[in-house]
């Protein structure tokens, strides 16, 4: 008997090979791409939950607010907090731990490369419990420089993991070479962390005096600082305490009280407590989404992607349950005869059952390999290591399982309760297949959510797309081609040299400029210091109160090789004296003066409606490793849009200061690019052959900016390109039950006159008012998300760009749905009457 | 009016070739009432339906009013068809998801005429059947009689000349039958053409010309007295 129900379901699959493939194919697609999606989004949800104790363990971030600027805010925090917080919040405190990263260079066999070294206090394996693959931590991380590497490194340098010993040379701490010894290895740090540490190095605080700005002075925030709270203590009652040290114990109280600022430390420095856990995925409150050790992700593109992978799994489902049923209500008369011959209607339920079942099984096993098929791309585009085993992701198995399963009764259960009902007699006698109305429509309204989520998901795909398109189509201000940037000019030898090695450059065939400065378009850093204006009058006393302002450090010529014009006044001319920020003096008292240029933003925050009444005014300022200095303006140039569009444009001051240009910009015009890149090359080994050469195409740095836009705008249109697809299938199944339902009245109205395109235009806008319908379900509510979701960005697509892409997805899914259905329609249309009446 | 030369139809299947008409040779003029008998699978219904132009003859001429449709287009026939032939199943075959007078006015509806005049027409052919009071019932609220005298309304609403009957009353009770018969003559003697497949040779005394087909071909013809 069971051999019999098989063979009729094995049967009924290849009879109605359309179907069974829409089916199964549809089914498959969508369980494959929920898999994917949840495979992604259990990797975001699972960072740093293998930490151990993980959640005791918290983040002090830190933002400095003013009222004539943007808010400085940083995922760091001032190097000092970290012990006076732990003093005066000891009953929440176990204990605490500040990282310091710094680039250097690693030397090995004549090698150079160029590596990020973290420097941790004494505590770090107190609250990261990292497992260490050789040593431990007593062993290997007690004393200043005891140097832990990753096993990654362990290998990339030695080529085997017990390297506990070996020697590496450092290059440079202090600006001497040293060779440290390492004393551990540590296993490599899981990729779903936020953490990332190859080289981890023991912090002695006398080694920073060097550079008080890193550990002591409070206007530098430059430590991830961490804590690891005591059992029961929580992260809004230790946030609270934070804020009671604020204001009543640190110096901050003090420094406000005297410089006779109204209010608070709180009012201006607002520090903000998150744990670990938390630190991937969510916004942070008053801190940048930047200066982290990987890439952050975004707890709403989790949220979103989660409901696209429901909604295009709702849609196969639909698809999977629509068909079934369409089709089995054709099934009337099997149903009747194996009634009449003695099944039961439990028989013939489970044999409806079953049938459906065993699809949506084939469904789930082709929907794994479609997986692990489509995952490398997957991976590449999201640039992650997923997996899909099932070791490791059993539940995920068991859930996709469960789903196919349940997506199988359902579709099956119609079929099985309503047509095992059927009173046998009627069904042979009537001698036709039973449809009842009401499933009809039922259909028809699935067709309807089917369409109107895939249309949706096309509008918001065409949006998120189009705004990442206008972000980096966007005119930032300044030249952005034929550009390569360099850095490493940091390094002792290197800095004495950069004078000469810039000009060596610029004497290359095919390089129009090399110009310096403090930080590049792309560079997340941020400097800021005091300027205070001075009256027109020019005298000396301080009559205006002391503004914030951002400040670049650029080279003569930086402007016009950016391409960069100024709006009133002139740029900065090598010709002219007095232009340049000299070197700090032994007497700090005294001051000196120098020329500044601001931008547009920067001339309206120190009251100049009018761009030019700017020029020729002057800036008090004390310029950092400088001294204090009276800085004239002698230009305003236009704002433009130094760093990601995402942080939009700020009040900015240049000045030319010889001390703090580190980053070269070589502008070139080459028809042999290959020649140029290899001439730079041997320019810099001869020159700096201990210094790794970091050179980049600044075209490729501002794209890699929106790399993460585009690959989520890239899987957001594969993904809805899928669900269209499915429900399109769905579409195309449907005409043609629908166009086989109606032979007879085709025939019928052939009959009486009807010719081929009344017949078509009948079938056709039968299908098509569902998508119609759809249509006006799915504008608005795209129209409303999109709106909201654009309003996340300082600079943004129009509106009327939303509206345009409903039109046209709208369209493009009526057409659709034409092709889909107008074949069919077609080939039934035109078919002799006859046919159609005969076999009635 | 019609005139069938050596026409044949021949079906093929994969396996099986069914010659369904032989040679047959008939005429038929404007105003007469044929009927056409002969036992299950002899051809009847292809024959009718090949006068009716729902399928074309694999051999032969066909001369519709001295035009030979025999190879003519689906499209084509259904130009002709639809001016000058109205059908009668012995399923009925109406629509089961228009009212009667929603498949009365189908025969309409494919031609140029306004809706005012569609809705008048179909209200007169209603009456004249005698199923006015039901103009608005679906087709599977009526009785087999009924649904029947819709499918003759439909037939004739058109003011079609020939109207094709394959077993109207098949599916009908005597009197039902006796009913439609009276109607069909009715229209007969109005002036419309009537070609009628029938088993019943009761049904068939109503035709004034009797064919008798046997394994596809015509085996004699019977003229009635007047
Ligand atoms: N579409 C078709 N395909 C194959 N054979 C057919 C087809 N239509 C009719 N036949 C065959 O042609 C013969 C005549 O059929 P038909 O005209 O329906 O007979 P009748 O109406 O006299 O009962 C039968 O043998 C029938 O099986
Ligand atoms: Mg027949």
């Amino acid at each position: 008997m069971f051999r019999n129900y098989f063979l009729t379901a094995w049967r009924h699959v290849f009879k109605n090979r359309l179907f069974s493939f829409i089916n199964i194919f549809g089914l498959a697609v969508g369980l494959m791409s929920c898999m994917l999606i949840f495979l992604f989004v259990e990797d975001e949800l699972s960072y740093d939950d293998w930490l151990p104790e993980g959640d005791r363990i918290v983040r002090l971030h830190s933002a400095f607010l003013s009222p004539d600027r943007p808010a400085f805010r940083t995922v760091s925090a001032p190097g000092f907090w970290m012990d006076a917080i732990s003093a005066y919040a000891a009953a929440d405190v176990e204990t605490a731990v500040r990282l310091v990263r710094t680039n250097q260079t690693i030397i090995k066999d004549e090698k150079v490369f160029d590596e990020r070294l973290v420097f941790a206090d004494s505590t770090f394996f107190d609250i990261f419990k990292l497992p260490f693959v050789a040593g431990s931590a007593a062993s290997a991380f007690s004393k200043p420089m005891d140097f832990i590497v990753s096993e990654e490194m362990a290998l990339k340098y030695f080529g085997r993991i017990d390297v506990v010993g070996e020697t590496l040379t450092v290059c440079c701490v202090q600006g001497q070479e040293v060779d440290v010894r390492v004393s551990g290895v540590i296993k490599d740090i899981p990729e779903n962390s936020h953490l990332d540490i190859d080289f981890l190095v023991f912090l002695d605080p006398p080694m920073f005096d060097f550079a008080p700005n890193i550990l002591k002075t409070w206007t530098s925030v430059n430590t991830l600082t961490y804590f690891k709270l005591k059992e029961g203590a929580t992260v809004e009652g230790f946030k609270a305490r934070v804020y009671d040290w604020l204001d009543r114990e640190s110096p901050f109280r003090k420094m406000t009280a005297d410089a006779g600022m109204d209010g608070q430390p709180s009012d201006f420095i607002r520090p903000n407590v998150m744990a670990v856990p938390d630190l991937h995925l969510h916004a942070r409150p008053d801190a940048g989404n930047f200066g982290d050790m990987r890439p952050m992700g975004d707890i709403r593109f989790v949220y979103t992607f989660s409901a696209v992978a429901f909604l295009i799994l709702a849609i196969a489902c639909i698809n999977f349950m629509n068909l079934s049923t369409a089709r089995a209500t054709q099934r009337a008369r099997e149903v009747a005869l194996r009634k009449v011959l003695g099944a039961s209607r439990t028989q013939v339920a489970l044999q409806f059952l079953g049938e459906a079942v065993m699809l949506s099984l084939i469904a789930l096993m082709l929907g794994l390999m479609g997986v692990e098929m489509v995952l490398p791309a997957y991976n590449d585009v999201l640039g992650r290591s997923l997996e899909m085993t099932i070791a490791t992701n059993g539940g995920l198995m068991a859930l996709a399982l469960g789903v196919a399963v349940l997506v199988g009764v359902i579709a099956g259960s119609y079929p099985a309760l309503v047509l095992s009902r059927f009173a046998p007699a009627r069904i042979l006698k009537a001698n036709k297949s039973s449809d009842a109305e009401g499933s009809g429509r039922l259909r028809m309204l699935l067709v309807v959510i089917q369409f109107a989520v895939s249309i949706g998901l096309a509008i918001c795909t065409a949006v998120v797309y189009g705004q990442s398109m206008y972000a980096q189509k966007m005119d930032l201000g300044f030249e952005t081609e034929g550009k390569i940037v360099m850095r490493n000019f940091t390094s002792a030898p290197i800095a004495e040299q950069r004078e000469s090695i810039g000009r060596e450059l610029a004497a290359l065939p095919g390089v129009e400029s090399v110009v310096f400065s403090s930080e590049v378009p792309t560079d997340d850093n941020e400097n800021n210091t005091g300027f205070q204006l001075l009256s027109a009058a020019g005298d000396t006393s301080a009559n205006t109160e002391e503004r914030i302002i951002n400040y670049f450090s650029v080279d003569f010529g930086f402007f016009e090789a950016y391409g960069i014009d100024p709006v009133a006044g002139r740029t900065f001319d090598r010709s002219r004296g007095n232009e340049v920020i000299e070197a700090a003096l032994e007497d700090n008292s005294i001051r000196r003066s120098a020329s500044v240029v601001i931008n547009e933003m920067a001339a309206r925050n120190l009251g100049f409606s009018n761009a030019a009444d700017a020029v020729g005014r002057v800036l008090r300022a004390g310029v950092y490793r400088a001294g204090p200095y009276d800085l004239t303006i002698v230009g305003v140039v236009p704002d433009v849009h130094f760093r990601s569009i995402r942080f939009g444009k700020q009040p900015s001051v240049y000045f030319v200061q010889p001390t703090n240009m580190d980053v070269a910009t070589v502008t070139y015009r080459t028809a042999d690019l290959p020649s140029l890149v290899s001439a730079i090359g041997g320019t810099w080994r001869r020159v700096a052959p201990n210094v790794p050469m970091d050179m980049s195409f600044l075209n490729d740095m501002i794209a890699a900016q929106y790399a993460d836009d585009v690959a989520q705008g890239t899987l957001f249109a594969a993904f809805s390109g899928l669900a269209i697809l499915v429900a399109c299938l769905g579409l195309y199944g449907l005409a043609h039950f629908t166009a086989e339902r109606r032979t007879k009245e085709i025939g019928i109205r052939k009959v009486m006159g009807a010719r081929t395109r009344d017949i078509v235009r009948l079938l056709v806008w039968q299908l098509s008012k569902p998508v119609v319908v759809a249509n006006l379900i799915a504008w608005p509510v795209a129209w409303y998300l999109m709106v909201d979701w654009l309003q996340g960005f300082e600079y943004r697509l129009g509106h009327g760009y939303i509206l345009v892409a409903a039109v046209v997805a709208g369209l493009v899914a009526l057409l659709i749905a034409w092709g889909t259905v107008a074949g069919r329609a077609i080939r039934v249309a035109s078919a002799k009457p006859i046919h159609a009446l005969r076999y009635e | 009016m019609l005139k069938m030369h050596n026409l044949s139809k021949i079906y093929r299947t994969d396996e099986v070739e069914t010659i369904a008409l032989n040679n047959v040779n008939i005429e038929i003029n404007s105003g007469e009432f044929v009927a056409i008998m002969g036992p299950s699978g002899c051809g009847k219904s292809t024959l009718l339906n090949i006068i009716g132009m729902l399928d074309n003859p694999s051999e032969g001429d066909y001369l519709f009013f001295d035009e030979n449709v025999a190879r003519y287009s689906e499209a084509k026939l259904a130009n002709i068809r639809k001016r000058h032939i109205g059908f009668i199943f012995q399923s009925f075959n109406l629509i089961d998801e228009l009212t009667v007078a929603e498949n009365i006015e189908l025969a309409l509806l494919y031609h140029d005429i306004a809706a005012s005049e569609r809705r008048d027409r179909v209200a007169a052919v209603m009456d004249k059947v005698g199923i006015a009071h039901r103009a608005k019932h679906m087709p599977s609220q009526l009785s087999g009689g009924q649904q029947q005298r819709v499918a003759v309304a439909r037939a004739v609403v058109g003011n079609q000349s020939m109207i094709l009957a394959d077993e109207p009353t098949g599916n009908l009770d005597s009197a039902h039958g006796q009913e439609v018969m009276e109607m069909l003559q009715g229209l007969n003697e109005e002036g419309t053409t009537i070609v009628m497949v029938t088993h019943s040779p009761a049904h068939a005394d109503y035709a004034r010309r009797t064919i008798n087909l046997f394994d596809g071909q015509v085996v004699t013809e019977n003229l009635r007295a007047a």
